[in-house]
């Protein structure tokens, strides 16, 4: 179950940078931000990659858990890229609900 | 004038060969001396000190292949290539075990 | 020659990209298909299927070797695990000529691991073929294709460099996918597989170069030992030295299924493998081993945790605990990217997360191998294509749909042939390279959007087909309990029916969107990613 977590955080994470980009920014939730709030999407991002780091960490030896971690990351990049331009609403929706879910998944089992 | 500009195509695929052969070729040369001289230089146990100039002569040679396609003239690519391969080679004959 | 250092690198990874990408193409599907290399040989060996372990297993495997070769010089048994239901038997035969063939020749047998009964799988290479394809080709000298794949490899890893500094907005684009823009599309396409999963190419590429380093830059080991290999490799990768007992003197051995449950309380794991030397003399030792933990900048081999006995008595002799030893950190680094390579420590989750990202691998190559026909096929305006481009698209096809045809072709030959026929293994081969063969003058012959669609519609129906035609040769389908099992079985299924569902989806995208523009090559491989790029 922990493996899905770390998953669906490093596609949040991932959302959460691309938010942080203007561009994405605008044609995902409409808007023009500001650089505040283009800021704050990115540390958030970063934060919620760190967030799956731990949970490599804690599934897998060190030298183990960051190789994965890259692979974990590739795994949930590249359906958000090709999301991004088809269906940004339902991109960004995942974000919110696959960690969500991941979590409670792991808090029941 | 269309003398010119096919003499300029000459030259430029002749450019582009040396540099082809600088950098399969020399790049090679290159690669190999430096990991003969790191191998026997390197200060840590020999097995350990050749696994490391092994590990490292990949990348060596990608380094001298983008040098050769990189700089600005052939001759810049050849000379790049072939000084540090000489002063690997003596580094690499000098310290070698007797 | 060219303005800028990005110019050069374009050109250098434009023209080393062309000229090597259909070989590491060709090397990058065999070689993803290798991640389930044993997973495909049982799937390819039906007559296997039957079997499955039972507590039973060890000692069945015990009492075969007493059958078979009593008095063996030792015995090798290594019990069903997680990706092969079977037992391995193997023994060194007691004769001079047996020993001085070397260590590696000996007798195999395959036992079933329920009823004990040796088992004569159909004679195939299975999925070792394609694995060994990956890296040393077929039919060629196995030095020169070793050579040339790792120069191929070598070329990689600068496109991947020169890539790197050619890529102008490298994390600006790093989320940009324009569909519908054709060319443009497919450079979002190769820019995204290439740089999402750049950790995975660099290290599939490096470790690569990494395994054949002896053979590839043997000159650090020549200047630091003087040419003396041997004593390189006792230096860096030091093996345990075999105690041999010389006796000839029969002695009964003791029961095996204490020792068993010894070894398995006292590492908490199921025993994998059982090594015993001079069986059934005096002083015959039994090694016991299990599982270990995964390491992944252990050894390769060895060091599993391991109890070895005295075997006439079952005296506890040593203990191997497989703590991996303190190795120097320059051969931790080599066995951290071998193992990588390998994906030696994988557990099926993990294996499939190596699997997708060959599969990214894949659909790098090819969406740069399209990107180069798009680019071209876009500046010809109305003409008509030259030869030139028109040959590069046939190739392009014949690597791509021709080599997954090929691999649909493989299978289907393993349950077509006849079980009996002779050189059996080698027809299979035939079948692939033929087919692929046929695929490729195929693709001279129709170089353009309606050879990409026939194509495209062969590999889907192949495909889909073979999973039926599993059924209908075994008896064995997805839903049938031989198939979950083994999981590996039902995977197999699964991934050709997944499989066949892309390229059909692939092949739809062709058919419908293709047709505007200059339709020479714009259809996706082999990622459910890149099959987005398919609009124009």
């Amino acid at each position: 179950m922990m493996v899905w977590l770390a998953l669906a955080l490093a596609y949040a994470g991932l959302t959460a940078l691309a938010l942080g980009m203007k561009r994405h920014h605008q044609s995902l939730l409409g808007a023009k931000p500001s650089d505040a709030r283009l800021r704050a999407f990115r540390v958030t991002g970063w934060a919620l990659i760190a967030l799956m780091l731990l949970c490599c960490l804690r599934l897998w030896p060190l030298g183990l858990a960051l190789s994965l971690a890259f692979g974990l990351a590739t795994l949930a990049g590249l359906p958000l890229i090709f999301l991004l331009p088809y269906r940004p609403r339902l991109a960004a929706r995942l974000a919110l609900a696959l960690p969500l879910a991941a979590g409670v998944g792991v808090w029941v089992v | 004038m269309s003398r010119s500009a096919s003499s300029r195509l000459f030259y430029y695929r002749l450019s582009v060969a040396s540099r082809t052969v600088a950098a399969v070729l020399g790049g090679y040369a290159l690669s190999a001396a430096s990991t003969a001289a790191l191998a026997v230089t390197l200060p840590m146990p020999r097995a350990e000190a050749v696994v490391s100039a092994t590990v490292f002569s990949f990348l060596v040679y990608s380094g001298a292949v983008i040098w050769a396609f990189a700089t600005h003239s052939a001759l810049r690519a050849w000379l790049g290539i072939a000084a540090p391969t000489v002063v690997c080679v003596a580094v690499a004959l000098l310290g070698a075990p007797s | 020659m060219k303005n800028s250092l990005r110019q050069s690198m374009a050109w250098l990874h434009t023209w080393s990209g062309l000229l090597l990408g259909w070989l590491l193409l060709a090397m990058f599907v065999t070689g993803t298909s290798a991640y389930f290399r044993e997973e495909i040989s049982l799937w390819m060996e039906p007559e296997l299927h039957a079997s499955h372990a039972t507590p039973e297993t060890p000692e069945l495997a015990w009492q075969a070797l007493n059958r078979l070769a009593p008095d063996a010089r030792a015995w090798d048994i290594r019990l069903p695990d997680a990706r092969a239901p079977v037992v391995e038997l193997g023994w060194q035969p007691d004769t001079p000529e047996a020993q001085n063939e070397g260590r590696r020749r000996g007798e195999r047998a395959i036992m079933d691991a329920a009823t004990g009964e040796i088992l004569t799988p159909r004679a195939t290479r299975g999925g070792d073929f394609l694995y060994r394809f990956h890296f040393e080709l077929y039919g060629v000298p196995r030095l020169w294709a070793r050579w040339l794949v790792c120069v191929a490899t070598m070329f990689m890893l600068v496109a991947i460099i020169s890539g790197v500094i050619t890529h102008k907005k490298i994390f600006k684009d790093f989320f940009t996918f324009r569909p519908g823009k054709g060319q443009r599309s497919w450079l979002d396409a190769h820019n995204a597989t290439a740089v999402l999963a750049l950790p995975f190419h660099f290290m599939i590429t490096y470790s690569g170069l990494l395994l054949f380093m002896v053979m590839l830059m043997p000159w650090g080991i020549d200047a630091a030992y003087n040419g003396d290999r041997r004593a390189f490799f006792d230096d860096a990768f030091p093996r345990a030295t075999e105690t041999t007992a010389q006796s000839q003197e029969a002695a009964p051995m003791t029961d095996i299924a204490p020792l068993l449950a010894q070894t398995r309380r006292a590492f908490d794991q199921p025993v994998t493998r059982i090594e015993v030397n001079r069986p059934n003399r005096a002083g015959a030792t039994v090694s016991i081993s299990t599982d270990r933990e995964p390491e992944i900048t252990g050894r390769r081999r060895g060091s599993a945790p391991t109890l070895v006995f005295q075997a006439n008595s079952g005296a506890l002799l040593e203990t191997r605990p497989g703590t991996s030893e303190a190795l120097p950190a320059a051969v931790r680094f080599y066995n951290l990217f071998a193992n990588l390579h390998l994906a030696r420590f994988a557990d099926p989750a993990v294996r499939w997360l190596f699997f997708l990202s060959g599969l990214g691998g894949c659909a790098m190559v090819a969406t740069g191998l399209l990107l180069w026909v798009a680019k071209r096929t876009q500046q010809l305006k109305q003409r008509q294509p030259g030869a030139s481009l028109r040959l590069v698209n046939a190739l392009n096809m014949a690597s791509m749909t021709g080599l997954i045809g090929a691999m649909a072709f493989y299978f289907a030959a393993n349950r077509l042939l006849p079980v009996e026929l002779a050189q059996r293994e080698s027809w299979e081969i035939r079948v692939f390279f033929i087919s692929w063969l046929l695929s490729l003058a195929h693709a001279l012959w129709r170089p353009n959007r309606r050879g990409w669609i026939e194509q495209l519609a062969g590999i889907t129906v192949l495909w889909l087909s073979v999973p039926l035609l599993d059924m209908a040769t075994t008896g064995s389908h997805l839903f049938s309990a031989t198939a979950w099992q083994h999981g590996a079985l039902a995977g197999f299924d699964l991934a050709c029916l997944l499989l066949g569902a892309l390229w059909g989806y692939a092949l739809w995208r062709v058919a419908r969107h293709g047709g505007g523009k200059k339709g020479t090559a714009r259809q996706p491989r082999r990622s459910p990613g890149t099959a987005t790029g398919a609009a124009s």
